[in-house]
This record gives structure tokens, C-alpha cells and sequence, in this order.
């Protein structure tokens, strides 16, 4: 990375960071809806592997953990979408429900922190390039 | 990015809430209602919540998912019987049947279904609180 180009690719992935932060938003509010629906599975939304893969991997090439794999994942910021996970959890009592309100109302609250953090450094570097474009004034 | 779709799985919650608690209101009306139109005492009523899918254009779309009430239905169990010979209602034995509705089982309910409804206006402010907060960059 470059540190006189302005528009490196933390803006990018800053931007992604967003994106995803907004789905698994959309994720949370799905299960906190359905916490007293009957038979509802609760889901679980991730990206943090695939994200840092993408961030480590070089791109053109495909990220390998053996010799013979062939691997499918992102090699670039902009092409990792997450994974949602079904967690089939039938333990609730009388409706087989497996959402947890009070871990969903955690994972709300940390993942609008960490939105906010994101949201926060992007409008940091936006700043400073502005600073930069005034040249310092 | 669409912050909106929140909303709609938030806000298709808290009617299914509401209509849940409007279920409770009129059950704890009708606690000792023993003449309907439909004759015989109150049946007590119960909602029916199932999953209800939000459509919007991109590739998650089914893991995204509201809830609906779907159903209201009526309680199949037995009136419970009063002896109370000098009611309008009495049968010629003296009993009376009154609905079979636990108070205390619908004030837990009703406290249920608020602190749902409070949950996920949690869910809709934090949602917006996101959106602002992204309106902010580049100000």
C-alpha cells in the first residue's frame, strides 16, 4: 500500500466492511423478529475468514491450504458476499425455537459498534484527503 | 446499501406483536364473558406466528425473513364449570360454564410480547443509528 496514494484500498474495504456490517444487521433483525416464531432456526452471518482471506491473498491467484485444492474463495475485497449459517438448534421450550434474545441484542449492539468504527475511519481518511487536496489549509 | 429491509423485518414484528397483544387485551376482557354469539362462554384466542419472507432483490434473500400472524386460533379446551344457580347463564344442574382463561398466564404472555416489541424497536433505532452514521461520512 502505498502511503502517498490517496485512494488505497482501505477505502475499499472499508466500504465492504460496511456492506456486510449492514447484511448481518438485516440478519439480526431477521432472528430478534423471529424469536417466538415456532420452529424458527436461528442464523448466523459470517465473513471475517472470507474477508481476511481476500485482504491476505494476492490477487490473480486462488487461496490454497493443500497443494491439490482447488479454492473457490474471494481473492479480491469487493467479491466476498459472507455466509449465512443455519443453526439448527431445536432447544426452545414448547416451540422449538432457538433464538436467544439477549445474544441477539449483544450481537446488534456489536456489530453497530464495529459499523460505527468503519463508518468512523472512512470519514477519517475522507478528512485527511480533503486536507490533503487544500494542501494543509 | 439497503438499511430499510431492517425496517420491514422489525416493523412486520412488532404488528405480529401487536396483534398478539390485542389477542391478550381481548382475552383478559372476556375473562368472564359466558354468553357469545356464537353461543356458549368465550373461547380463549391464541396467535399463530410463522416466518414471512421479505423480497428484495439480492442473493441472501431467503435468510432474510419478517413474521406474520397467520392464524388466530381459539383455545379447544374445556370451559371450566361454576356453581352459581342464580346466573342468567346456568345450566339446569346450577353450573355455570365460564371461559378457561388464566389471568396470570396472559399477564406473563403480555409481558412477553411487550418485551418483543421493545426488542426490536431496539433493533429499528440501532438500524437508524447505523444510517446516520454513514450519512456522516464525507460531511
Amino acid at each position: 500500500m502505498n502511503p502517498l496514494d490517496p485512494f488505497d484500498s482501505n477505502i475499499q474495504l472499508l466500504q465492504k466492511v460496511l456492506d456486510l456490517r449492514s447484511t448481518n444487521q438485516r440478519i439480526i433483525a431477521t432472528n430478534i423478529a423471529n424469536a417466538e416464531t415456532p420452529g424458527f432456526a436461528r442464523k448466523v452471518f459470517t465473513f471475517e475468514e472470507q474477508l481476511q482471506n481476500a485482504i491476505t491473498a494476492k490477487p490473480g491467484t486462488l487461496a490454497t491450504t493443500h497443494s491439490k485444492h482447488i479454492s473457490t474463495a474471494p481473492t479480491s475485497v469487493s467479491s466476498v458476499t459472507g455466509r449465512v449459517d443455519e443453526v439448527e438448534d431445536k432447544t426452545g421450550i414448547g416451540d422449538e425455537n432457538g433464538v436467544s434474545v439477549d445474544m441477539e441484542m449483544v450481537a446488534l449492539s456489536e456489530n453497530e459498534l464495529l459499523y460505527e468504527t468503519a463508518a468512523q475511519l472512512l470519514n477519517k481518511k475522507f478528512t485527511l484527503l480533503k486536507y490533503m487536496i487544500q494542501e494543509g489549509k | 446499501m439497503d438499511i430499510f429491509t431492517t425496517f420491514d423485518v422489525s416493523a412486520s414484528a412488532l404488528k405480529a406483536q401487536r396483534t398478539r397483544l390485542n389477542t391478550i387485551s381481548s382475552n383478559l376482557a372476556n375473562v368472564e364473558t359466558t354468553s357469545t354469539p356464537e353461543g356458549g362462554p368465550y373461547k380463549k384466542k391464541s396467535v399463530y406466528f410463522q416466518t414471512k419472507p421479505i423480497s428484495f432483490k439480492e442473493q441472501l434473500d431467503s435468510s432474510i425473513q419478517g413474521v406474520e400472524v397467520t392464524k388466530i386460533l381459539e383455545d379447544t379446551e374445556e370451559p371450566k364449570k361454576i356453581y352459581d344457580p342464580s346466573h342468567p347463564d346456568a345450566a339446569e344442574d346450577g353450573y355455570v360454564a365460564m371461559p378457561n382463561i388464566s389471568v396470570l398466564k396472559e399477564m406473563v404472555d403480555m409481558m412477553s410480547a411487550t418485551r418483543s416489541y421493545e426488542a426490536n424497536t431496539t433493533v429499528i433505532k440501532s438500524a437508524k443509528r447505523m444510517a446516520l452514521k454513514a450519512l456522516e461520512i464525507g460531511r
